[in-house]
């Protein structure tokens, strides 16, 4: 083969790594944005169960300043019962590192309770996930309120 | 005997990488924590310079106010930083194998518009490992309830 032909053999080597790893990319951001949609829906119907399977058992927040577990995390909902707390999405960015996504969005909290305080802001976010064994699992999360 | 040999090394092969395991993440905990340190003295300090090697550059952090800040946004924060004093309490680090999260607080002495401020903030850290090497994926500041 001539050195032209190695070159365009060697460019089309590197164009289907690079489309293969976007492709890859692209479905695993459409993963965690599955399991953010997943998470906030167990939220809102309190499904413990389901909120188990997509917190890490390692899983750290902060929340109005301050930090907790996913034992605590699960706690709280499991006692807000019918006040579970409900949230609108604002926009979300994905971006993926290998095995760790980043999610930064914004929301807004339209029905539920925290500590008895009807909630009304509009909060930024920062969501980390781990992909363990093929799952996507939330590691950390916080969130803090935007200026109003 | 014989049959056992294979065994008994099998075990100690496996406690070996265990080991090497349990040290390795400890190692790059400890790293971590000092980066981290490093981080809230260029502060003080008023000099970005380190925070460019630590801070990958698709970093983002989500301030206490909520503000969305970019690695460049940070660095020229840093310039203009109004702390005169940042002490960091103990952190803790989760190991997640190339992804570490660290969760810690610090407070904050300085002054702002003429005014003198104190205040206490917790943070939890993203830090990849990005060819052997970790660097800062995000941050997000809120202000402690304590």
């Amino acid at each position: 083969m001539s050195a032209t032909g190695w070159v365009l053999v060697c460019a089309c080597a590197a164009l289907s790594i690079a489309y293969a790893q976007e492709a890859g990319e692209d479905g695993s951001r459409r993963a965690v944005l599955a399991a953010e949609q997943a998470w906030s829906d167990a939220e809102a119907r309190g499904d413990i169960r389901a909120l188990d399977r997509i917190f890490d058992n390692a899983l750290v927040y902060i929340e109005n300043g301050r930090p907790g577990t996913k034992g605590e995390c699960l706690s709280r909902i499991r006692s807000a019962g019918a006040h579970a707390r409900q949230i609108e999405a604002g926009t979300t960015r994905v971006q993926i590192f290998g095995s760790t996504a980043i999610v930064v969005g914004n929301y807004r909290d339209v029905g539920g309770a925290a500590e008895g305080k009807i909630l009304r802001r509009r909060w930024r976010f920062i969501d980390t996930w781990v992909n363990k064994q093929g799952t996507w699992l939330l590691v950390a999360t916080g969130a803090a309120p935007l200026a109003r | 005997m014989r049959t056992m040999m294979p065994v008994v090394l099998l075990i100690c092969a496996g406690a070996t990488i265990g080991y090497a395991q349990a040290d390795s993440a400890a190692d790059a905990a400890s790293k971590i924590i000092a980066m981290e340190h490093v981080w809230a003295q260029a502060y003080m300090m008023k000099d970005p310079r380190a925070l460019a090697r630590i801070l990958d550059d698709a970093f983002v952090c989500v301030a206490s106010d909520g503000k969305l800040m970019t690695k460049a946004d940070v660095m020229a924060d840093v310039k203009t930083s109004s702390a005169l004093q940042i002490l960091t309490e103990p952190m803790v680090v989760h190991m997640h194998g190339d992804t570490a999260i660290v969760v810690g607080a610090f407070r904050t002495k300085g002054v702002e518009r003429g005014k003198p401020y104190a205040r206490r903030e917790r943070f939890v850290d993203t830090w990849i490992n990005k060819n052997g090497q970790w660097v800062s994926a995000t941050t997000m500041v809120t202000l402690a309830a304590e």
